[in-house]
C-alpha cells in the first residue's frame, strides 16, 4: 500500500510536490514488483526504473531549492490534477505482462504531467522547464522497457 | 493536501548569541511569539538590556582586529561552510520562516535561497574588495594605490517581512570584508536568525565577529551610540527609517535605511494581459501585500482598464488564502492582530472616502485557521489619487485600481507620492518603456514584471522617502558601505 496525496495544481511548488508524490508512487511501485518472485525474470528492470526515480526524487527537491525565487512566484492555473492522479496499488495476482502494464501506465501519465507542466514552466521559469522536458523523455524510455516485458 | 510538518511545535526563550556563546537575557521583559496562522505562541523573546547590546559590540569590538587580519579567501572559505550547511538545513529554514512570518512555503524557499545567495556572492570577497594601483601613478618613480579597507563593528535592525534574507542583505559583505557584525531581528519574527546562528556557530566564524541580540529599543539604542560602532543598516516604515538616519548622522555613524512605499503597476494598452494579471498576482499579493516592493495602486491606461479590472477581479478570487505550510496556499496571514486591524482601517477608510469595493476581504474565513490573521485578495475600484488608499502604505493584500488616460498621467501620479521603492510597466511597446525607465523616480524599476528584491548580485535601490542613505545592501554597493578607500602613495629611496 503506498500512501500519496496529490495536491492541487496552482503554484510551482504544488507542481514539485505532485511531482515528487508520483516519483513515490513509481519507486515504490517498481521496487515491489522488483521484489515479486512471481516477476523475478523481469526484476532487474523493475529494479533499474525505480532506482531511476529515486534518483528524479532528489533532482526535484534540488529543482525545488535551487529555482525557485521570488520571481516566479506567480499562481499556476489550467493544469488539472485530476488527469495526472496515479493508482499506487498494484492488482491483486497481477502476472507479468499486466504488472508490467501497470507499471508503465504510470510512466506515461507521468510524461503527460511533466509535458504540460513544462509548457506552463516555460513562461516562469526555463531551467525547470527543460528539467521537465527531460524527465518526461525518461518516463517514455521507462515505459518502451516495461511495454518490451 | 497535507500541511507540511512544523520543525518545532514551541520554540522556547530566544537567546542572544554573543562572543560565539548562547547566553539568556537577564531583562525581565519577555514577548511572546505568535504562528499569525493560528495564533498559537511559538516561543518567547525577550527584550534585551542596553548594557546586552553594549557587550555585544565589546565583542564584536574586541573580535574584529584578529578578524581583520584573516586573509580574504579564508573569511570567504567560512562563506563557504556557511553556504553548504544552510543548503543542508534548507527546508528548516524555509518551514520557520513560514511558521512565524505566516508567508507562503514556496514564498520562504524563495526567501531561503536569496539568503544563500546573498553568501555565494560574498564567498567572491577576494575579488570584490580589490583595490587598484597605477605605478608610476603619483609622479615617476612613485606609485600610488587604493586599497578597500574595513572598518570595524557594524549592525543591521530587521524588520518581520522578511526574517531571512534582510540580514542577509548585509552581514555577509560586512563579514566577508573584515568587519564584525550586531544582528537585531524583528522581536515579532526572531526564530529564524536563532536557527540560522545556530548554523553561523556550525559554520566555525570567530567568536565575536558575528553576533545576535533579541530586543526593541533598548537594544537598538546603544547601536548608535557606542564609538565601536561604524554604521547601522535598517530595513523598515519611513518614520523609523529616518529617525535611525538622524542617529546614525548625530553619532556619525554610517546609515543606510530602507523605508517605506506605495508602489503602482501600469498597465499600458498594449500589455499582455494574461501575462500581465498572472504577473500581478505574485505582486500584490505575495507574503500577503506585507512587502516594500509589493504592488499597491494599479493603473490601466486608456481602453484596457475595464478588462484589466475584471481580469484581476477573476484571478484575484482564485487566490487560495490559508496557512503558509499547507503548499497549496497561494496566500497566508499578516504578521499579527495589529497589522490586520491596521489593513481593515485602511479598507474601512476606502469605503468611507468612495471608492468602490469590488473585491472584499475584511471576513474571510480559513477552515482549521479561524483565529489566524488573514485577510482576503480585496480590490478597490474608482479609486482617486487624493485618496488615503492611493497614497498611503497600507501593507496588506490590497489592490487600489485606476484608469488614467494616458502614461505622463500615470507618471505625473507616481510623482506626487513622497516615496520612491518601485514602480513596474507593462507593455509591448519600447518606447513606453523606456520612458518609463528613464522618467521615473523610483529606486526599483519593473517591465513587465512585478519588481521584486534584486538579486544578491545587483542593490536593493530605494527613492526619496524610501531610503535614506548613499550605499544600498546586497553587491557591490555593500562592500562599499561596509569598506573605506585607503589611498597610499609609494616612493623607495
Amino acid at each position: 500500500m503506498v500512501e500519496c496525496d496529490f495536491p492541487e495544481l496552482n503554484s510551482f511548488g504544488t507542481v514539485i510536490r505532485f511531482a515528487l508524490e508520483l516519483e513515490m508512487v513509481a519507486a515504490t511501485v517498481n521496487e515491489q514488483l522488483a521484489n515479486d518472485p512471481k516477476l523475478a525474470s523481469a526484476s532487474e528492470t523493475f529494479r533499474e526504473i525505480a532506482a531511476n526515480h529515486k534518483k528524479r526524487e532528489i533532482l526535484l527537491v534540488n529543482t525545488r531549492r535551487e529555482k525557485l525565487n521570488e520571481m516566479i512566484l506567480e499562481p499556476i492555473q489550467d493544469l488539472d490534477r485530476e488527469r495526472y492522479i496515479v493508482d499506487p496499488n498494484i492488482p491483486a495476482g497481477a502476472d507479468l505482462k499486466k504488472s508490467a502494464s501497470f507499471a508503465a501506465g504510470i510512466e506515461s501519465t507521468s510524461a503527460e504531467f511533466y509535458n504540460d507542466s513544462s509548457k506552463i514552466a516555460k513562461n516562469l521559469l526555463s531551467e525547470a522547464a527543460r528539467i521537465m522536458e527531460k524527465m518526461a523523455k525518461e518516463n517514455l524510455v521507462n515505459k518502451s522497457k516495461l511495454d518490451a516485458l | 493536501m497535507a500541511v507540511l510538518s512544523e520543525v518545532k511545535k514551541n520554540y522556547g526563550k530566544m537567546k542572544n548569541y554573543v562572543n560565539g556563546e548562547w547566553v539568556d537575557s537577564n531583562s525581565s521583559k519577555l514577548l511572546d511569539m505568535e504562528n499569525p496562522a493560528t495564533t498559537d505562541v511559538i516561543g518567547q523573546v525577550p527584550l534585551s538590556t542596553r548594557d546586552e547590546t553594549n557587550a555585544a559590540i565589546e565583542a564584536a569590538s574586541d573580535a574584529w582586529w584578529a578578524w581583520r587580519e584573516t586573509s580574504p579567501v579564508s573569511r570567504a572559505r567560512l562563506m563557504f561552510n556557511l553556504k553548504a550547511i544552510m543548503e543542508r538545513e534548507f527546508e528548516n529554514i524555509a518551514r520557520i520562516i513560514s511558521q512565524e512570518q505566516g508567508k507562503t512555503i514556496d514564498d520562504a524557499r524563495g526567501e531561503t535561497r536569496r539568503c544563500i545567495e546573498n553568501v555565494e556572492v560574498a564567498s567572491g570577497i577576494t575579488s570584490l574588495q580589490m583595490g587598484y594601483n597605477l605605478e608610476d601613478g603619483a609622479a615617476a618613480n612613485i606609485d600610488e594605490e587604493v586599497i578597500i579597507s574595513p572598518l570595524g563593528v557594524f549592525a543591521a535592525v530587521c524588520p518581520f517581512n522578511f526574517p531571512g534574507m534582510v540580514p542577509f542583505w548585509f552581514w555577509p559583505y560586512a563579514v566577508a570584508t573584515g568587519n564584525t557584525y550586531i544582528i537585531k531581528p524583528s522581536e515579532q519574527v526572531p526564530m529564524t536568525s536563532q536557527y540560522i546562528f545556530k548554523l553561523i556557530d556550525e559554520a566555525g566564524f570567530p567568536p565575536g565577529v558575528v553576533n545576535l541580540v533579541n530586543g526593541r529599543e533598548d537594544a537598538v539604542n546603544p547601536l548608535f551610540e557606542h564609538p565601536a560602532v561604524k554604521g547601522v543598516s535598517f530595513v523598515g516604515s519611513t518614520p523609523v527609517a529616518k529617525w535611525i538616519y538622524k542617529m546614525g548622522g548625530q553619532h556619525g555613524k554610517r546609515v543606510q535605511a530602507q523605508g517605506g512605499a506605495k508602489n503602482s503597476l501600469v498597465v499600458m494598452p498594449d500589455a499582455i494581459l494574461d501575462k500581465t494579471v498572472n504577473n500581478m498576482l505574485a505582486s500584490f499579493y505575495g507574503c500577503a501585500g506585507q512587502r516594500c516592493l509589493a504592488g499597491s495602486n494599479l493603473i490601466g491606461v486608456g481602453d484596457i482598464a475595464e478588462p484589466l479590472l475584471k481580469k484581476l477581479l477573476d484571478a484575484s478570487q482564485k487566490i487560495k488564502v490559508g496557512y503558509g505550510l499547507d503548499e497549496s496556499s497561494n496566500m497566508g496571514p499578516v504578521i499579527s492582530g495589529a497589522a490586520k486591524k491596521k489593513v481593515l482601517g485602511y479598507i474601512d477608510k476606502g469605503v468611507e472616502e468612495g471608492a468602490k469595493l469590488l473585491l472584499d476581504g475584511r471576513n474571510i474565513k480559513v477552515p482549521g485557521y479561524e483565529k489566524g490573521h488573514f485577510i482576503g485578495p480585496t480590490v478597490f475600484k474608482d479609486v482617486s489619487p487624493d485618496m488615503t488608499i492611493a497614497k498611503e502604505e497600507i501593507f496588506g493584500p490590497v489592490v487600489s485600481f485606476m484608469a488614467m488616460d494616458s502614461l505622463d498621467d500615470a507618471i505625473e501620479f507616481i510623482h506626487t507620492s513622497p516615496f520612491g521603492n518601485a514602480a513596474s510597466i507593462y507593455t509591448q511597446n519600447g518606447k513606453w518603456a523606456r520612458d518609463f525607465r528613464y522618467r521615473v523616480q523610483c529606486g526599483n524599476i519593473g517591465i513587465n514584471v512585478g519588481v521584486v528584491a534584486a538579486m544578491a548580485y545587483f542593490p536593493f535601490a530605494g527613492y526619496k522617502d524610501s531610503f535614506f542613505g548613499d550605499l544600498h545592501g546586497q553587491g557591490k554597493d555593500a562592500v562599499a558601505f561596509f569598506t573605506d578607500r585607503k589611498v597610499v602613495i609609494t616612493r623607495w629611496f
